[in-house]
C-alpha cells in the first residue's frame, strides 16, 4: 500500500486552477521528489496533503484512508510532518523551545494538569527536553540549542527546521524547499542527511526543490509540475531529460539535447505509470 | 550529520502509529534505531536550563542576593506591620493595598489572552464582574461558605470566558476586539442590573469570609490567591499549554503543523483567563463588602489593558508590578504616598510646602489627583514606542541578577521579532 496517494486533486481559487488533476504516489520508504517553474503548483500541492487547502476535487489518501477534509493537527497526530518554503518555526523562542513544542502530541499529560504543575507533568516536561535535545544532537545543532530562533541565519533554520519536523515524529515527511538558499556543497550534504534519516527513521520523504543535482541523487521517483499539471513524472534521469521539462525551464528555443530520444512517461499516463 | 546505526534515541510514544505503520516484513527494511533501554547521551542541563553555562555566583553574591530577597519579603509580606514612616499604614490604606493585589490577578488574568494567546478583551471587567456576582450571591443568598464562593466564581469565569472564546474563534482581530466592547457594556448595563441577582441599583453585599474580617487577615487571603495565580501561570508558560499558546499566538500554521489543535488551546487560554478573573471578582466582591453593577464600567476594562501592557505582556512581575502600581494610582494612594515622602523628606528643611503637590496647586492650580490621569497615558505611550517590554523589560535585570543569573543592565530587553507569515 501506498502511504500517499493524491488522487486526480484539483484546486480553484476563484477562476484560477492551481492544480489540474495532479495525481501522485509515494510508497514506503520511498524519496519523492517533485521539480517545476516557480508557481506550477509544488507547494499547493503540499498544502493539500497537509491540509491547509481542501481539495476542490479528488482525494488524499494517507495509507487508503482518505484524508481530504481532515484538519490540520489530525494528519499531523497521523504522522505527516512538513516543512515551509521560508522556514516554519516559531521564531521568539528558542531552538530547544521549538522542539519542545514540536513534540506536542507525544506530551504525556493533560494541558490543565500542566497548568496546576502535576508532578507528573515535571517528570514528562524532562523527558520532552531531553528527546528535543536527542534529535538536535541527531543533526549537530547542539550548539544553537538555546539561540533564539529569530536570531539564526537561514541555513541553519533549514536544519532546525528538519530537526523540529522529526520532533513531531512522523512516517511521512513532506519537504519544501529543504536546499533552497543553500550552495553545492551543503545540498550534497543535504542529500545524505535525508538519506540517512530515511534509514534512521523509517521516513518516507516527498521533497519539492529546485536543486536538480540534488533531487535526482536521492529521489527514487521525480514528477515534474508545470500550470499546475504533472508535466511528467518517472525515474529522476528521465524526467531531467524530458523534452518537456527542459522546455519549462529553458524556454520554448532550447535546443533539444541529444539525450530526448529516451523514452519518457508523458503526463497523459499519470497514474498507469508501471512503478516498482 | 553524525547520525550512524549506533545513535539511539527515546522513541515518541510507541506503537502510535501501531495500525498503520510500516509492516515489516522485507528483510531488506532498515528498522530505525529505537531502543528505550539503551542510554541516552546525557542531556546537559535541568529543569533551570536557562542559567547560562559556567556562571554561578559566588558565596558572597548569593549572600546579596538572599538579602535582597528577604528584604522584599518583609516588604510584602510585614507592610501591615510596617511602622516606618513614609509607608505608614492605616486601616484605610491597607485596604487599597489588597486591591492593589486583586488588581494584579485581574492583570494576570488578561495576561493569559492578551499576552500568551495573542487576543484582545475589552470586556475583562465583565470577566471580574461576573465572579464577583456570582461569589457575592452565593454567600449572601445561599448562605454558603466563602471557599466554595470562590471556587464557583472561578467556574462561572470560565465558562463565560469560553463562551466568548468560541465567538473568537469565527471573528479576528478589530471585530471580535469590537465583540468583547459590547459584551462589557451588556454585562454592566444589563447582566449586572438584573436587581433578582445583584441587587440591582443598590448592590449586593458580600461579607467577608470569617477570620479575615480585618483589612490586614484580607491582604494576607489576597496574597495567597495572588501566590496560586502566579504559580497557575507559571506551570502554564513551562508546559505544553503555554508552549501551544506561545506557538499559535506567532503562527497558527505552523501551531497546527506540529499537531496542535489551535482552536482547542485558544479556548483554554479562555478558560484560564476566566478563571483567573473569577477569583479576581470574587475576591474584589469581599474586599468592598458592597458590590454594584457601575462599579465594573469600561473604565475598569482600559485600566485593566494599561495594566497588563505597561507592565510588561508575557512577563509576569511586571504585570503584578504594573498592576499594583495602577491601581495604587487609581486609588490615590500612590500620590498621597508620594507627598508624604515629600513631607517627609522636606520638612527637616523647613521647605514643607514646597513638595510636588503643593507647587502644582500653587503655580497651575491643578490638583495633584490629575497628574494619575495623565500618568496612564503617557506611560502607555513610552511602552508602545520604545519599551515594548514594559516595566517588566525594566525589572528584568533585577529579576534575572536575583535568580541566579549575572548582573547585565541589558539583559530582558524584547526586541521584537517581526513576524512574517510563512508561506504556504
Amino acid at each position: 500500500m501506498s502511504v500517499l496517494e493524491v488522487d486526480a486533486v484539483s484546486i480553484h481559487f476563484g477562476g484560477v486552477k492551481a492544480l489540474r488533476e495532479v495525481s501522485l504516489r509515494a510508497g514506503e520508504w520511498e524519496i519523492v521528489g517533485i521539480i517545476g517553474p516557480n508557481g506550477a503548483g509544488k507547494t499547493t500541492l503540499f498544502n493539500c496533503v497537509t491540509g491547509f487547502y481542501q481539495p476542490t476535487h479528488g482525494q488524499v489518501r494517507y495509507r487508503g484512508r482518505d484524508i481530504s477534509r481532515m484538519p490540520v493537527h489530525q494528519r499531523t497526530a497521523l504522522g505527516i510532518g512538513r516543512t515551509f518554503q521560508n522556514v516554519g518555526l516559531v521564531k521568539g523562542t528558542t531552538v530547544l523551545e521549538n522542539l519542545m513544542t514540536a513534540q506536542h502530541l507525544q506530551v504525556d499529560y493533560d494541558p490543565w494538569l500542566g497548568i496546576a504543575g502535576s508532578p507528573a507533568s515535571f517528570a514528562e516536561e524532562r523527558r520532552v527536553r531531553e528527546r528535543g535535545d536527542q534529535i538536535l544532537g541527531l543533526l549537530d545543532l547542539d550548539h544553537v540549542r538555546h539561540e533564539r530562533v529569530a536570531d539564526l541565519p537561514y541555513g541553519v533554520l533549514k536544519r532546525v527546521e528538519i530537526a523540529a519536523v522529526l520532533a513531531t515524529d512522523p512516517d511521512l515527511l513532506l519537504l519544501d524547499e529543504p536546499g533552497s538558499g543553500m550552495g553545492p556543497e551543503e545540498a550534497h550534504e543535504l542529500g545524505d542527511t535525508l538519506l540517512t534519516l530515511r534509514k534512521e527513521f523509517g521516513l518516507t520523504i516527498v521533497m519539492i526543490d529546485h536543486h536538480v543535482p540534488l533531487v535526482t541523487r536521492v529521489s527514487d521517483y521525480v514528477y515534474c509540475l508545470n500550470f499546475g499539471e504533472v508535466l511528467a513524472e518517472g525515474n529522476p534521469d528521465v524526467v531531467r531529460h524530458h523534452p518537456e521539462v527542459v522546455r519549462a525551464y529553458m524556454g520554448e528555443d532550447a535546443a533539444p539535447g541529444p539525450d530526448d530520444t529516451a523514452v519518457i512517461e508523458p503526463a497523459a499516463a499519470a497514474g498507469s505509470g508501471g512503478r516498482g | 550529520m553524525t547520525a550512524t546505526d549506533e545513535t539511539r534515541w527515546i522513541p515518541a510514544v510507541p506503537g502510535r502509529h501501531a495500525e498503520g505503520g510500516p509492516v515489516q516484513t522485507d528483510d531488506t527494511m532498515i528498522i530505525p534505531a529505537v531502543d528505550p533501554e539503551l542510554d541516552a547521551p546525557d542531556p546537559p542541563g535541568d529543569e533551570d536550563d536557562d542559567l547560562e553555562e559556567g556562571f554561578r555566583p559566588t558565596r558572597g553574591g548569593w549572600l546579596g542576593r538572599g538579602v535582597v530577597w528577604v528584604f522584599l519579603a518583609w516588604l510584602v509580606l510585614a507592610l501591615p506591620v510596617n511602622r516606618l514612616s513614609p509607608f505608614e499604614v492605616g486601616v484605610a490604606d491597607i485596604d487599597v493595598i489588597s486591591l492593589a493585589v486583586i488588581y494584579a490577578i485581574g492583570g494576570l488574568s488578561l495576561n493569559v489572552l492578551l499576552g500568551y494567546a495573542g487576543q484582545i478583551s475589552l470586556g475583562h471587567q465583565a470577566f471580574v464582574g461576573l465572579g464577583a456576582f456570582t461569589s457575592a450571591y452565593i454567600v449572601t443568598n445561599l448562605q454558603l461558605g466563602f471557599w466554595l464562593a470562590v471556587a464557583v466564581a472561578a467556574g462561572f469565569g470560565a465558562i463565560q470566558a469560553t463562551l466568548l472564546g468560541a465567538i473568537s474563534l469565527r471573528l479576528s482581530g478589530l471585530y471580535f476586539a469590537l465583540v468583547t466592547l459590547a459584551y462589557g457594556t451588556f454585562a454592566e448595563e444589563t447582566l449586572f442590573g438584573i436587581a433578582a441577582l445583584t441587587g440591582g441599583e443598590g448592590g449586593k453585599p458580600a461579607p467577608r469570609p470569617v477570620g479575615f474580617e480585618s483589612g490586614y487577615a484580607y491582604y494576607y487571603l489576597c496574597l495567597g490567591f495572588l501566590a496560586l495565580v502566579l504559580w497557575l501561570d507559571w506551570r502554564l508558560t513551562r508546559s505544553k499549554g503555554g508552549r501551544a499558546l506561545a506557538a499559535l499566538r506567532e503562527n497558527p500554521r505552523v501551531a497546527s503543523s506540529y499537531g496542535i489543535n489551535v482552536k482547542a488551546y485558544i479556548l483554554l487560554a479562555f478558560a484560564v483567563s476566566g478563571i483567573f478573573a473569577g477569583v479576581a471578582g470574587s475576591l474584589m466582591a469581599h474586599h468592598d463588602e458592597v458590590i454594584v453593577g457601575s462599579s465594573f464600567d469600561f473604565r475598569l476594562a482600559l485600566l485593566f489593558i494599561l495594566m497588563t501592557v505597561v507592565g510588561g505582556l508575557r512577563d509576569r512581575v511586571g504585570v503584578v508590578i504594573g498592576s499594583a502600581f495602577f491601581a495604587l494610582l487609581e486609588e490615590k494612594l500612590l500620590i498621597e504616598m508620594i507627598e508624604r515622602l515629600g513631607h517627609f523628606l522636606l520638612e527637616p528643611f523647613g521647605l514643607a510646602g514646597w513638595s510636588i503637590g503643593e507647587v502644582l496647586q500653587r503655580t497651575v492650580g491643578l490638583p495633584l489627583e490629575f497628574v494619575g490621569l495623565i500618568v496612564g497615558p503617557l506611560l502607555l505611550l513610552l511602552t508602545i514606542t520604545k519599551y515594548p517590554g514594559g516595566i517588566g523589560q525594566q525589572v528584568a535585570p533585577i529579576r534575572l541578577w536575583l535568580t541566579g543569573h549575572r548582573f547585565d543592565r541589558h539583559a530582558g530587553a524584547v526586541t521584537e521579532v517581526e513576524v512574517n507569515d510563512v508561506r504556504a
